[in-house]
């Protein structure tokens, strides 16, 4: 059991607040982690890199590897990277860097860093924020209510299947198409042939995390000339598991949901602003007076809502 | 509630109170013999649960998970709509939910009534014991679903896998059903059947006398389970 949840602004609002808030309702369904994808108003140019780095005291020694990784790849930094100040052995690192020649080949370099740091997240305005225990603990040490965008997502997770640890939480980044990120609640079954399939085309997975699967299967079938309506309804019938999952990226949040119609989904609000979460007392937290909620309770369902995003430029990813 | 009725009425709040201290006051409130109205339900999941007999609670506004679940005999109104499992394991007692049931709604029940106003979701009355269920609109995905006794009726018919896996009860359809589900089956139902079910309904003030029943009970193959027959029983 997880929850998850997807927040849309009408215009750049407090999005981190609202999703902390969508997350906290909904803390019972899972502590073991809390993660949060936040889109922010987009960049013009060069991307927000968000990364984890195991071993606090290395981090000087790894972001060095890095800038350098970066500088061959025709890119660098174009602000100085900020960090958490917590105790805690990992940390997590901000950086905003200059625009990179080929992302696939530089996000296969740049993860063969070190296996104590990885990139969590790169877009022009994704930033994945993701760590161990409940929505106000990791809200507190990342300053995740104080994000202003016009959209995410967030997930609150029950650990059943692989370990819990700041990588392994939710939301997974679709390495390397830049801005696209899922959170998941279920279980997917086969996840394991469909990730040995993609790997032999170059993909690269992080985690022994079922959800790690979903954004790039959907991704890669998107580069491949599918429309994101038709690849969500594809994942229905080639996935096996229990799955309700959102997938967001700088345009849109849409969902999927399994044939069996196990794992539920709720929205409220007025197009172009609405709140989705596992549960509806989590979106009445938002919208507290009684108003009209739309149940995905049936089985094989999936829908797409727009951002409010007219003109979001869109970057090409070659895998 | 009449006029006479207030005067020995409780107002409670549930908001975003702690659950435990709404549950702990409406049952405070039952026990002196008061009625209870809790206002601002918030789509809340837990309230109200194994309340006694002999009682009376209105929920306004839409509640969440497992409203007036393992119900002792309380009277339960939802003024809107009911997370899952509303009246999950009720064992008497009535409950009426004036909006959409979520999914599960009814399940495991063993007795007494659940009224759905509106449409109920996917496996409404699952493994259901005994009882009533009636909804006003259409029953979902897998409704009925192992159901061992008693009757889920439904106006406005079902959606697919109607009545899969039924062991033995019955699901009254005055609607169509989008499927069948495995091992069950369609039966004509006897005069004196649908004479009880046509009260039950009159009884709510839904009497019409000119529907259609399709009464679906169970085909009783999965009583006697072959591994040979399993193919019979794989839905992908």
């Amino acid at each position: 059991m997880c929850g998850i949840a997807g927040r849309i602004l009408h215009a750049p609002g407090p999005v981190g607040r609202d999703l902390v808030e969508l997350m906290d309702a909904q803390v019972h369904r899972g502590a073991d982690s809390t993660g949060f994808a936040l889109y922010g108003p987009p960049r013009d140019r060069g991307f927000v890199v968000r990364a984890v780095g195991m071993d606090r005291a290395a981090l000087g020694r790894d972001l060095d590897d890095f800038l350098a990784i970066l500088r061959d790849h025709g890119s660098d930094l174009l602000e100085d990277p900020t960090w958490d100040g917590a105790d805690t052995r990992h940390v997590s690192v901000r950086m905003v860097v200059g625009d990179i020649r080929d992302l696939a080949r530089w996000s296969r370099d740049a993860d063969g860093i070190s296996e104590r740091f990885e990139i969590q997240s790169v877009g022009r305005s994704l930033e994945v924020v993701k760590d161990v225990g409940t929505s106000a603990e990791v809200a507190d040490k990342h300053g995740v209510r104080d994000f202003r965008g016009t959209h995410g997502l967030g997930h609150a997770r029950l650990a059943t299947e692989s370990s819990v640890s700041p990588t392994a939480s939710h939301p997974f980044w679709a390495r390397p198409f830049p801005d696209v990120a899922i959170v998941h609640n279920g279980q997917i079954t086969d996840y394991y042939l469909w990730r040995n399939r993609l790997e032999r085309r170059g993909y690269r997975f992080m985690t022994e995390n079922d959800s790690e699967l979903i954004a790039v299967w959907i991704s890669d079938r998107m580069r491949h000339g599918t429309s994101k309506p038709d690849a969500l309804g594809q994942s229905i019938r080639e996935i096996d598991g229990v799955f309700t999952y959102l997938i967001a990226d700088e345009r849109s949040i849409g969902f999927a949901k399994d044939r069996w119609a196990i794992k539920p989904l709720v929205a409220m609000g007025e197009a172009p602003e609405l709140a989705v979460a596992t549960e509806e007392q989590a979106v009445r937290r938002i919208y507290l007076e009684e108003g009209d909620v739309i149940n995905y309770d049936g089985p094989a369902m999936t829908r797409t809502w727009p951002a409010s995003l007219p003109d979001a430029p869109i970057v090409e990813a070659a895998a | 509630m009449s006029a006479t009725d207030r005067a020995n009425r409780i107002e409670l709040q549930a908001a975003d109170r702690p659950i435990r201290e709404v549950n702990d006051e409406i049952r405070a409130a039952l026990a002196d013999g008061r009625e209870v109205l809790v206002r601002d339900a918030r789509s809340r999941h837990n309230l109200g649960v194994g309340l006694p007999s002999a009682s009376r609670v209105r929920f306004e506004g839409s509640v969440g998970y497992y409203c007036g679940g393992l119900n002792d005999g309380a009277m339960i109104e939802i003024e809107r709509n009911a997370g899952w499992g509303v009246g999950e394991a009720m064992a008497r007692g009535e409950i009426v939910v004036g909006g959409y049931a979520g999914m599960a709604a009814g399940a495991s029940m063993r007795g007494g009534l659940l009224h759905i106003r509106g449409d109920a979701g996917p496996r409404c009355g699952v493994a259901m014991k005994g009882g009533d269920i009636i909804v006003e609109g259409r029953i979902g995905y897998l409704s009925g679903f192992m159901a061992h006794a008693g009757r889920l009726i439904a106006l406005g018919g079902a959606g697919e896998a109607c009545a899969d896996s039924l062991w033995g009860g019955e699901v009254w359809l005055a609607g169509p059903a989008e499927s069948l589900g495995v091992d069950a089956r369609i039966e004509e139902p006897g005069a004196e059947e649908v004479e009880s079910v046509e009260a039950l309904l009159a009884s709510r003030g839904l009497g019409d006398s000119g529907r259609d029943w399709r009464k679906v009970v169970s085909e009783q193959r999965l009583w006697h389970f072959e591994s040979r027959d399993a193919k019979a029983w794989l839905m992908i």
